[in-house]
């Protein structure tokens, strides 16, 4: 037989069972396809599941908790002994985990997920609809919860996370470098007069660029948010519009153009090489940053070590507040979570007990001194009077608990944090760079970071 | 052909006859057990369920996702084309495209011609080849966090060795990672330094199926060494040298950790590759524009691909 016809007649019998194979794998697949989440055109399902306390005197169970690894996890991991002692009922799994990398994934498909997690404040309005709303098991301490926590945990009216730390702004600056040239730190009580301190030391060492212009996209929008905070304003309103193109963004983009333009800035980024060697010659001085910068001088510089001290920010207009918000954290309870009233037990022991409060932020086999790069968001456990870290060696043996605590004090509320707060990095951290190179004035930022936040996550939620 | 007249102990060949089709006895057709009709596909089924489950069903349920504005909870809208409508106009699409093939400029064509130097190198010397070979593959190999991590410090404006060099011949300081002009071309050499070892084992692994004879004839008729790489090694090792091609477009165009890395996509967006902007996406559960931008970027991989494919089958 001719080859050819041979072959397409084995090639016709074959077609069958191909086709029924094609049809066969077409069917599993559209098949498995199909086990995604439903497409439908009705609005999204807002899922406001309230949680609820237990009334049970002698809880049982066992709860997982997520911490990101470091020092962070061996504080908790003491404080955990102190619970487990008060509720001995309760087991508690404590797993380092690469938050950022898993919870996501973790939340989307429903396995294995946690029953409490520790999470960025600036991140817990991208999940809110997996999370429980803990409004009401939260009510009797609201009221005394710094307001900017409960703000930045409120979303369409319901508060979706564990308020932990506040982490107030605060001045660092070099004590020993100052009083060689004469500047007052005292006499710092506005902006504009850290810059006459800055042209100061200047003069006094020429070459220095005293004031920190943060170079990380992330961390100067961070910092940005934390000036923002300052004047009781951010990003993002309660309505979820949009507040960058506003007198008070305007005035502070402002002045960090002037530090640039002023050759008063070192353009670094935090804690980086040329950062830390900058701060360790003295040629930075001042670092208006969040508490935690504390860990520079008590880790990471070594000439200056003892130098620095810290106070309130200055203000933007004299006798406004003189702190404002950077960073924190909070602690959240997913819906799928297998013991959700067990896990606010746990957070409720370790945020609003005094033993809870006092095994995290006390002296510990961690940080001998006590936990100091932030403060407790729960202010009957941040009492000025009742220090719960000591005075930090490396900064002189300031007492920073005082300082910090009294900064946060002074913190706005009304800035909370939209879940695309993250995303605007791209946008507002990018121009800011941008800025801050002298590429683009403050109003070149506010108009096109403005645009772009708008048309690509604001439009596009 | 036969004949009447041939004695019978005369061998004659005989043609063998062919049989009419219609009188041929019909074959039966044996039936197989199932057992064995099956068994074939028994065999593959395992391959085949893998298959369907990890490469088939995320494909298809991603261009399903590519549909939808799903934010990785609740239901999901059918948007029809608005994440590729929003993505194919959007600058940042672009210009991640625009990033990757700048990288691709400067990393592939380099790559392949130091390759084809060091693979020529590798396969001449006596001495030490194996400590050579193993030289040339030790970076591959090495994870990547840590080799990042090396660069970090190595170009660090202020304190870096490479500028500590430049120091010391008078050289200005260069911004190497955070300015847009430096950071690519920074990057680009990560990659290089990275994975050329790997496009060297290719193109070595081609160099030593060319013929010896052909370099020995070609000496013999008065061509150099120069000339024999010219006109026998590089045309002999075309194969190896497009794959390398091919499989490197792949790469660079996937690169990821390297920007993630080293500069987070910065300074300002100049090392948000295509891969990067992708998974920006995803991270901030935009799941819906991700699947659409996974398949853009699928779609713009192979057409360059086959582009090469098309390439070397021309030149066969």
């Amino acid at each position: 037989m001719n080859p050819t016809l041979r072959r397409s007649g084995r090639t016709a019998r074959l077609l069958p069972r191909r086709g029924a194979a094609v049809a066969a794998a077409a069917l599993l697949v559209t098949g498995l396809s199909a086990c995604g989440p439903d497409i439908s055109s009705d609005a999204p399902a807002t899922g406001n599941a309230v949680l609820q306390a237990s009334s049970d005197e002698a809880p049982k169970g066992e709860i997982t908790v997520w911490d990101r690894s470091g020092d962070l996890y061996k504080v908790f991991d003491a404080a955990i002994k102190k619970f487990t002692a008060k509720y001995p009922g309760v087991t508690v799994k404590h797993e380092a985990v690469d938050i950022d990398s898993k919870l996501q994934n973790t939340l989307i498909t429903g396995t294995d997920v946690p029953d409490g997690v520790f999470l960025d404040d600036a991140k817990v309005g991208g999940y809110v609809s997996h999370l429980w709303n803990l409004k009401d098991v939260l009510a009797p301490y609201t009221k005394d919860i710094a307001k900017q926590k409960v703000d930045v945990n409120t979303v369409g009216g319901g508060i979706y996370g564990v308020p932990f730390d506040l982490d107030p702004g605060l001045l660092f600056y070099n004590a020993k470098a100052l009083s060689a040239a004469g500047i007052d730190p005292n006499g710092i009580k506005t902006y504009d007069d850290l810059l006459a301190a800055a042209k100061k030391y200047q003069q006094f060492k020429p070459g220095a660029k005293p004031i920190h212009l943060e170079q990380n996209a992330f961390n100067s929008q961070l910092q940005l948010e934390m000036f923002a905070s300052q004047l009781g304003t951010g990003l993002a309103g309660p309505d979820g519009k949009l507040r960058l193109n506003s007198p008070q963004y305007h005035q502070i983009l402002t002045w960090l153009d002037t530090v640039r333009k002023e050759g008063l800035g070192t353009r670094a980024e935090y804690l980086k090489p040329s950062d830390v060697s900058a701060l360790d010659s003295a040629d930075e001085v001042f670092y208006p940053w969040a508490i935690w910068f504390d860990f520079a001088p008590q880790q990471q510089l070594t000439a200056t070590k003892g130098d620095w001290r810290a106070m309130p920010l200055p203000a933007w207009t004299a006798g406004g507040a003189r702190s404002g918000a950077m960073g924190g954290s909070s602690f959240v309870i997913p819906k799928d979570a297998k013991n959700p009233k067990l896990s606010w037990l746990f957070y409720r022991f370790l945020m609003f007990d005094q033993a809870g409060y006092t095994a995290v932020y006390g002296p510990n086999s961690v940080y001998p001194g006590g936990l100091n790069t932030s403060v407790p968001a729960y202010q009957p456990a941040a009492d000025p009077a009742k220090p719960l870290f000591r005075p930090i060696d490396a900064m002189g043996g300031q007492d920073v608990w005082k300082t910090a605590v009294e900064a946060g004090r002074e913190i706005p509320g009304g800035a909370p944090i939209p879940a695309w707060w993250s995303g605007a990095v791209d946008y507002l951290g990018t121009d800011l760079q941008k800025m801050l190179d002298g590429a683009l004035t403050p109003q070149q930022v506010i108009d096109k970071a403005g645009k772009d936040i708008q048309t690509n996550l604001i439009d596009r939620k | 052909m036969t004949t009447r007249s041939a004695s019978p102990a005369t061998k004659v060949f005989r043609e063998p006859a062919v049989e009419p089709r219609a009188r041929a006895p019909r074959r039966r057709r044996r039936t197989l057990p199932l057992r064995r009709l099956l068994a074939p596909y028994v065999f593959v089924l395992p391959f085949v369920l893998v298959f369907l489950a990890f490469s088939v069903y995320p494909l298809f349920f991603t261009l399903r996702l590519s549909f939808t504005d799903w934010h990785g909870s609740g239901a999901a809208h059918w948007i029809g084309f608005d994440n590729y409508r929003y993505l194919l106009t959007s600058s940042g699409f672009w210009s991640s495209l625009g990033n990757s093939g700048v990288l691709w400029l400067l990393i592939v064509p380099a790559q392949i011609v130091l390759a084809v130097l060091v693979a020529v190198l590798l396969n001449a010397i006596k001495r030490l080849r194996g400590f050579y070979r193993v030289a040339f593959v030790v970076p591959f190999v090495t994870p990547l966090v840590a080799v990042a991590q090396i660069w970090i410090v190595l170009f660090d404006q202020d304190n870096g060795a490479v500028n500590a060099m430049l120091g010391a011949v008078g050289l200005p300081p260069v911004g190497w990672l955070v300015t847009s002009g430096w950071a690519k071309p920074t990057l680009a050499l990560l990659f290089l330094w990275k994975t050329t070892g790997f496009v060297v084992l290719i193109v070595l692994s081609g160099l030593q199926q060319i013929d010896r004879g052909l370099y020995e004839a070609a000496s013999l008729d008065g061509a150099g060494r120069i000339r024999q790489l010219r006109t026998i090694t590089v045309p002999l090792l075309r194969r190896s040298l497009m794959f390398s091609l091919v499989l490197q477009t792949l790469a660079v165009f996937q690169m990821f950790a390297e920007p993630y890395v080293v500069t987070k996509g910065g300074p300002y967006t100049s090392t948000t590759t295509a891969g990067l902007y992708l998974y920006n996406h995803i991270t901030r559960a935009d799941l819906g524009t991700g699947a659409a931008n996974s398949f853009l970027l699928v779609i713009v991989v192979m057409a360059v691909s086959l582009l090469f494919v098309r390439l070397l089958r021309a030149e066969d």
